[in-house]
């Protein structure tokens, strides 16, 4: 097969791949044809007919749909023709009947594609002098999304999206002719961790978010293109600002890591940036609150840090940051180290706050693969956390690859919801509940099958907080002498390779907790990172805060660490800071700046290097600009540095791939607890959550899950409510029986409401509820 | 009301039949169909469950053909043709009369549950047009008064099987082809009588 074909477009010749529909081929040359339903990420169905063009056969002139017809050689097509206007004004006449036109109170109106191309392709007027169709409008189809169905032109863009791209086909088509329409099944809402990338698909205003509604008219928007911080897949995104504010999020279509979706969460997690509960001015917590400057504030921290003799300068960092603010915490650490002083010796350690962080595989006995490899590779093995939670646009791309023909083997016992898209799933046989292999790896059923010879792509990560990493050296191993094998490390949260690049030796939580010295002089720092939620550690942590004689902690919330706190520090995030992002294939994107910073917040570089200035640190930048160019000297390709000029070039809008060293200190840990799966939702309870109204009360109820066995023979259940206790703690759960967990292993949402004080270490009891009560906290 | 053991098992064999699950959707609607006499939300679950898609993919098709029906319907579902050949053959009065006699308009349902009338597209009775369907079961060649009968006898007698053949001979007159085989099976409900799926009903 030759690598290009030549066809005839409107009497010029184009180059086209074989087997591309004609419609592609035509936009790669440049070429605009009209449509509604077709999208270039998503399986043709030519519904809407507005793509006809007009293609020559050997019967004579012909209109077909071009997003249904591939391209053949020497094909002749013409997409300007009278016939083909004909055919545009007849759909587009056909479409308008049953619109309502009511695109001066429509939220789509200014970016609707059905207003454009009426006007560029349209009949001008209407001989339709009959009643529309009426139906009752909007009707809400889940928490975040609204459904018009008088709006609606049947093109499926939606429905297709949520059966084959998402996989949770919750829309249809209901009912037919006149009356078809697009709806849920009664009861049965559009709850979907993807439903937000229907809005931004839906050509007219049918679908709306709750969230945008009537907020904004797409000609006032200001917009910049960013990198989300809601997974390490780094989606690329474009921020809708008006009057200062954030509106939207949209995805962009990067082709190297989302494609253009979006989770739900990345969508619309930013109300928070612009809540009234946002701090503004430093805090000195422990005087009554009372508020500082900035100046004050940095005078108290670096007096403090002067004047303890010996102190351990512990910094519990989180995954928001940019890479710049990590750099400019470690150039802060390693002249913080190098202070002369005669009495003062300080111990500075980074620690990230990930239950999750482990060694990995970062030295040079293994490569390391690229999200794209998913669609090249044989075989896709995935033993990590549960993907569709925490990594939700890598799921997308998994799905995809196995819609394409890739077999997933997926070992227990955390991606339970993907199961049907394995070719082989090692459960409870393979994997014991402890996270240990049961039977000697040569011996796994058709492991060899697919892995002998073959090129593999392994997402591996530590599936459980509390699991022992061996068997995953021992996996990777197995696998390493045996296939062709690329790894993708799997750590989830926002830019953790950021900070693994740009902090000199990271440690885990736990590392923080047992090196914990409270005979000694503790000072600790919490940047963007809220370890007394959320965290299998949490409560060992909320002690050794309690413990701590000075705690600083950087963030945008009050939250349960800065309860604890000496000292809050106002800062920025997300949208108001301009920076680089790495995701988990340590692709460089750019995260840029839209929004103001709110109050006397500062960016973490700034304290940072206000911080040094205070102690006589001299420090040698002044932006993030020239942080930038500083930590760009140590990326390995240095003919491929992500700097900010570079990432700003056209073409490397899709982020720049290029690797640090990364040294990472976490002890192994030898689980003892075998009935508890700690696990971390999409939606939790982070403070950026709970203050985003529009998705604040999905991440409320509690829950935890068992197969049935468990439920009636260990627990002796019968009612769907349980109440979980341990020593003084008692918690009032529902239960989601899920049978593809192994019998005896208890699933428990760590980042919801009330699972932070629970004890990793000890065992639960269960005992059915007495009494039905509210389950949702608000 | 959700299905119990018997039906449960009964779809079971039906999915069985077909290499793949979400395949058996129709013959479970018809199921479904003929438990309540129309497909029930509870159905839908049900089914969804059985054959794993989603309720409103099962809700997608329900809601598409016109056999599924969403609304409950009498015993009797009265079908009278009014495609081409039968109106030729003056189906006008034959809907006429049925329309009288029940008191219903297209698509509706006397209170009692007993009549369902609707005005449907060809059922492929053009030889014997005009041509009604009872339950699915096709009389021929019917008059006005033929039919108005038809419907005072399964006003009164109640059966609980309506067999073609019967009301053939009861009330029908020229029929388009003889197959020459007693077929002494009917349906009980507003649904075909089909062998395999179990909806054909034998009167003794």
């Amino acid at each position: 097969m030759t690598d290009q074909i030549k066809i005839n477009v409107n009497g010029s010749e184009i180059s086209s791949k074989p087997d591309q529909l004609i419609i592609e081929a035509c936009e790669d040359s440049g070429i605009h044809i009209p449509r509604f339903c077709w999208h270039k990420r998503m399986d043709p169905v030519g519904m809407c007919r507005m793509c006809l063009v007009e293609v020559e056969t050997p019967r004579g002139k012909a209109l077909v749909p071009s997003c249904t017809t591939k391209v053949s050689e020497d094909l002749v097509v013409d997409t300007e023709s009278d016939v083909v206007k004909k055919a545009q004004e007849g759909v587009l006449e056909f479409l308008l009947i049953n619109h309502p036109l009511d695109c001066p109170v429509c939220d789509k109106a200014g970016e609707c594609p059905l207003q454009d191309q009426t006007m560029a392709y349209g009949p001008g007027e209407s001989r339709f002098v009959e009643d529309k169709r009426h139906f009752e409008k909007p009707i809400p189809i889940s928490e975040i999304i609204l459904l018009d169905r008088e709006r609606c032109i049947l093109c499926a863009r939606c429905t297709r999206f949520s059966d084959e791209i998402s996989g949770d086909p919750l829309i249809e088509f209901i009912q037919r002719g006149n009356k078809t329409q697009v709806n849920t099944f009664p009861d049965e809402p559009f709850r979907s961790y993807f439903s937000g990338n229907t809005v931004q698909i839906c050509p007219v205003g049918a679908l709306t978010s709750s969230s945008y509604r009537f907020k904004a008219r797409p000609w006032d928007l200001k917009k910049v293109s960013s990198t989300s911080n809601c997974s390490s897949v780094g989606d690329s995104v474009e921020l809708n600002v008006s009057q200062n504010k954030m509106l939207r999020i949209l995805g962009e279509d990067n082709e190297f890591t989302n494609q253009g979706w979006l989770s739900d969460k990345g969508r619309y997690n930013f109300e928070y940036l612009h809540s009234d509960k946002r701090i503004e001015t430093p805090i000195l917590v422990k005087n009554s609150n009372k508020e500082l400057t900035i100046n004050e504030t940095m005078e108290l921290i670096s007096n403090e840090i002067l004047t303890s003799e010996n102190p351990n300068i512990s910094f519990i960092v989180g995954h928001n940051s940019t890479n710049e603010e990590y750099y400019a915490l470690n150039k802060f650490v390693e002249n913080l180290n190098k202070v002369e002083n005669e009495n003062t010796v300080s111990t500075t350690n980074f620690y990230l706050s990930d239950d999750y962080l482990y060694n990995g595989f970062f030295n040079d006995d293994y490569s390391l693969g690229e999200i794209k490899d998913l669609d090249s590779a044989d075989t896709i093995i995935l033993w990590a956390q549960d993907i569709k939670d925490n990594l939700p646009t890598l799921y997308l791309r998994i799905k995809q690859a196995v819609k394409n023909g890739k077999k997933l083997l997926i070992f227990g016992h955390t991606n339970t919801a993907i199961k049907e898209l394995s070719e082989e799933y090692y459960g409870e046989n393979i994997v014991t509940n402890n996270f240990e292999f049961n039977v000697d790896l040569s011996d796994i059923p058709n492991l060899s099958k697919y892995i002998d010879g073959k090129d593999v792509l392994a997402i591996i990560g530590k599936a459980s907080p509390l699991q022992n990493v061996n068997p995953i050296f021992q996996l990777v191993k197995h696998l390493d002498q045996n296939s062709n094998l690329k790894i993708l490390n799997c750590f989830s949260k926002g830019n953790t390779l950021g900070a693994l690049q740009n902090l000199d030796i990271v440690k885990g939580l736990n590392e923080f907790v047992t090196e914990f010295d409270s005979s000694k002089k503790n000072i600790v720092f919490t940047v963007g990172s809220n370890p007394v939620n959320n965290s299998i550690y949490s409560h060992k942590i909320k002690e050794a805060l309690i413990d701590s004689d000075f705690v600083v902690s950087l963030d945008l919330f009050k939250n349960e660490t800065t309860e604890l706190s000496d000292i809050i520090l106002p800062t920025t995030t997300f949208g108001e800071k301009e920076g680089t992002f790495t995701n988990l294939e340590m692709r460089t994107l750019m995260q840029n700046k839209i929004l103001p910073t709110p109050g006397s917040a500062l960016n973490e570089w700034e304290y940072w290097l206000i911080l040094s200035n205070k102690m006589n640190l001299l420090e040698s930048y002044g932006t993030e600009a020239e942080l930038n160019s500083m930590l760009c000297k140590d990326y390995i390709d240095n003919g491929n540095i992500p700097s900010f000029d570079n990432l700003n070039k056209p073409s490397n809008l899709d982020g720049i791939l290029n690797s640090k060293t990364i040294n990472i200190e976490v002890k192994n840990i030898d689980s003892t607890n075998l009935e508890i799966l700690f696990v971390h939702r999409l939606y939790g309870d982070s403070s950026s959550q709970i203050n985003s109204p529009s998705i604040s009360m999905l991440g409320s109820e509690r829950f935890i899950e068992m197969n049935s066995a468990t439920y009636f023979g260990s627990y002796m259940l019968h009612s769907d409510v349980v109440t979980l206790i341990q020593e003084n703690n008692s918690i009032q759960v529902n239960v989601n029986i899920n049978e593809n967990l192994p019998d005896n292993l208890l699933v428990i949402p760590i980042n919801r409401r009330g699972f932070q004080d629970l004890n990793p270490e000890k065992k639960v009891e269960l005992e059915a509820a007495k009494s039905r009560e509210q389950l949702s906290v608000t | 009301m959700s299905w119990e053991k018997a039906l449960i098992d009964k779809a079971k064999e039906i999915i069985d039949m077909y290499p793949q699950k979400r395949s058996a959707l129709g013959p479970l609607l018809y199921l479904a169909q003929e438990k309540d006499g129309y497909i029930s939300n509870d159905s839908i679950v049900e089914i969804s469950n059985l054959i794993g898609i989603t309720e409103v993919q099962v809700k997608s098709v329900a809601s598409f053909y016109s056999m599924y029906k969403e609304e409950q319907t009498g015993k009797y579902l009265l079908s009278v043709c009014k495609s081409i050949s039968c109106e030729i053959n003056d189906s006008r009065s034959v809907i006429d009369s049925v329309k009288n006699f029940t008191g219903l308009e297209n698509y509706e349902t006397d209170t009692e549950k007993v009549f369902t009338f609707e005005e449907v597209e060809c059922i492929g009775a053009c030889g014997g047009a005009p041509a009604v369907q009872v339950n699915y079961e096709t009389v021929e060649g019917l008059t006005p008064e033929k039919s108005l009968q038809m419907c005072e006898w399964l006003k009164e007698e109640r059966p609980e099987i309506i067999v073609a053949e019967e009301l053939q001979e009861k009330f029908g007159g020229v029929k388009s082809f003889d197959w020459a085989i007693k077929d002494n099976t009917g349906s009980s409900y507003s649904v075909p009588g089909f062998q395999n799926i179990g909806t054909a009903k034998e009167k003794s």
